[in-house]
């Protein structure tokens, strides 16, 4: 019974982190459609959130690494993933809160990695898993979607190069309504399988599903639309980071950079890579930019970026090992992650009433 | 770095590689041909040069229908699994 209201809170705990997920990355498929004036705002929000509920329903290649892969699902109980999310959840909320667009996967993936490292010991997590199924994706996928969307801009100008700017302009506003769709689907199959797995993983500890299995049907729904719901909410502050202030574009480079970014985490989450879709959307849109004009990236924000990248599996692996702890504090019972949850709930309730008295805030990336 | 070869799967990586670039690459410049067909074939009918300005708006259409034949393939692959 106790451990049924674990995984009760762990559910609830892992929708809640899906729609975090949605909301932080919003600006990641919306940013170069409203940039560059292809779709109003609100209209390209709502679409997204549409495209990304399809999209989760695409694959589970994703879902089946996060569950299976990285850490050992035999060691894992409710409460380690518990620690786990909300050790993503906490960096997410950090680096929303600064405008920084870190990667929502690898916050994830170091909060449970974290967790079980401090639970069951180095036997937990599966280090091959985290290096081939994680590490090294995360370097390739950013560096990728730049070289393919440089090469893409740089072959896109040769070729309407010497047309009137009106009719390329008007021709690639049109295109970026499918490259932006596409992203959003991409988006979504990458980051919803992430909840889903996690899901996994808790029913597995509970004895509810068998270990190796596919994620039950309502998993995937619950999933598709939470992070519809986060998408739909959207998270302003981001977008304007990524949109405006990365790097000025015209809407053949956000064709580019969209198309590029959509290529690249399809291909990934076939391959069952979770990797994290701001990273290579981040990537296309400087690949983009930096074909044109090397100065036409503002590299002080992408310097930031960077940065949030690298501190990411640390810091939330770090946030989910200490929340671990605290729960352990209470036993292993239900008590301690409820403690969590009330706890972690109140300081967000905090923030938010921090942030709305204070108004529009500057953020660090603009600070910087 | 024997075990670092044995721990990545790097032929599941290079097929992303290899994969994203032709997508990538291969789509974006199909879409500027159509956009630059579409443009010509506005030009040649002002010009009144109906014959190019059919084979141009062929180009456009073709070039328009292969973007989009090559986003649905994208879409269809994810959804079978290997």
């Amino acid at each position: 019974m106790d451990s049924d209201l674990v995984l009760i809170i762990v559910v609830v705990t892992a929708l809640a982190f899906d729609f975090t997920n949605g909301f932080h990355d919003t600006a990641n498929v919306v940013a170069t459609s409203i940039s560059t004036r292809a779709m109003a705002p609100r209209i390209a929000v709502a679409y997204a959130a549409v495209l990304n509920f399809v999209g989760a329903f695409l694959s589970l290649a994703v879902a089946a690494t996060i569950a299976s892969g990285i850490v050992e699902a035999d060691l894992i109980n409710e409460q380690i993933v518990f620690g786990g999310l909300m050790g993503a959840i906490g960096w997410n909320l950090i680096t929303w809160y600064f405008g920084l667009p870190s990667s929502s996967s690898h916050a994830l993936i170091g909060g449970v990695v974290g967790s079980a490292f401090v639970a069951e010991g180095p036997d937990a997590v599966i280090g091959s898993g985290l290096v081939g199924k994680v590490a090294v994706p995360a370097l390739v996928a950013p560096v990728l979607a730049f070289l393919v969307a440089g090469l893409a801009i740089t072959l896109v100008y040769r070729i309407v190069g010497g047309l009137r700017p009106g009719s390329v302009t008007r021709g690639f506003k049109a295109g970026q309504i499918l490259s932006g769709g596409l992203l959003a689907l991409a988006h979504g199959t990458n980051d919803a399988q992430k909840t889903m797995g996690i899901i996994a993983l808790a029913l597995v500890a509970n004895g509810q599903l068998e270990a190796g299995s596919d994620p039950p049907t309502w998993v995937v729904v619950s999933a598709a639309a939470a992070i519809a719901l986060g998408t739909y909410m959207g998270g302003w502050r981001i977008i304007k980071t990524m949109g405006s202030r990365i790097i000025k574009m015209d809407s053949a480079q956000g064709f580019a950079a969209q198309g590029s970014g959509a290529a690249v985490i399809l291909a990934a989450s076939h391959g069952g890579f979770p990797l994290s879709t701001t990273h290579t959307i981040s990537g296309g849109v400087m690949g983009a930019g930096a074909a044109k004009r090397l100065s036409a990236v503002r590299w002080g924000v992408a310097g930031n970026i960077i940065v949030a990248w690298v501190v990411t599996i640390p810091a939330a692996a770090l946030i989910g090992a200490a929340t671990y702890g605290i729960t352990r504090i209470f036993g292993t019972g239900a008590v301690g992650p409820l403690v969590v949850s009330i706890a972690a709930i109140a300081v967000i309730a905090l923030v938010f009433a921090r942030r709305l008295q204070q108004g529009s805030v500057i953020s660090a990336a603009e600070g910087a | 770095m024997t075990l670092f070869a044995e721990v990545v799967d790097w032929g599941a990586v290079l097929e992303v590689i290899w994969v994203s670039l032709l997508a990538g690459v291969g789509v974006t410049a199909i879409f500027s041909i159509g956009i630059l067909a579409a443009a010509r074939t506005g030009d040649q009918q002002k010009g009144g040069q109906g014959g190019a300005a059919t084979a141009y708006a062929v180009l456009a259409l073709l070039a328009f229908a292969a973007v989009a034949a090559a986003m649905v393939f994208g879409v269809v692959v994810m959804t079978q699994k290997d």
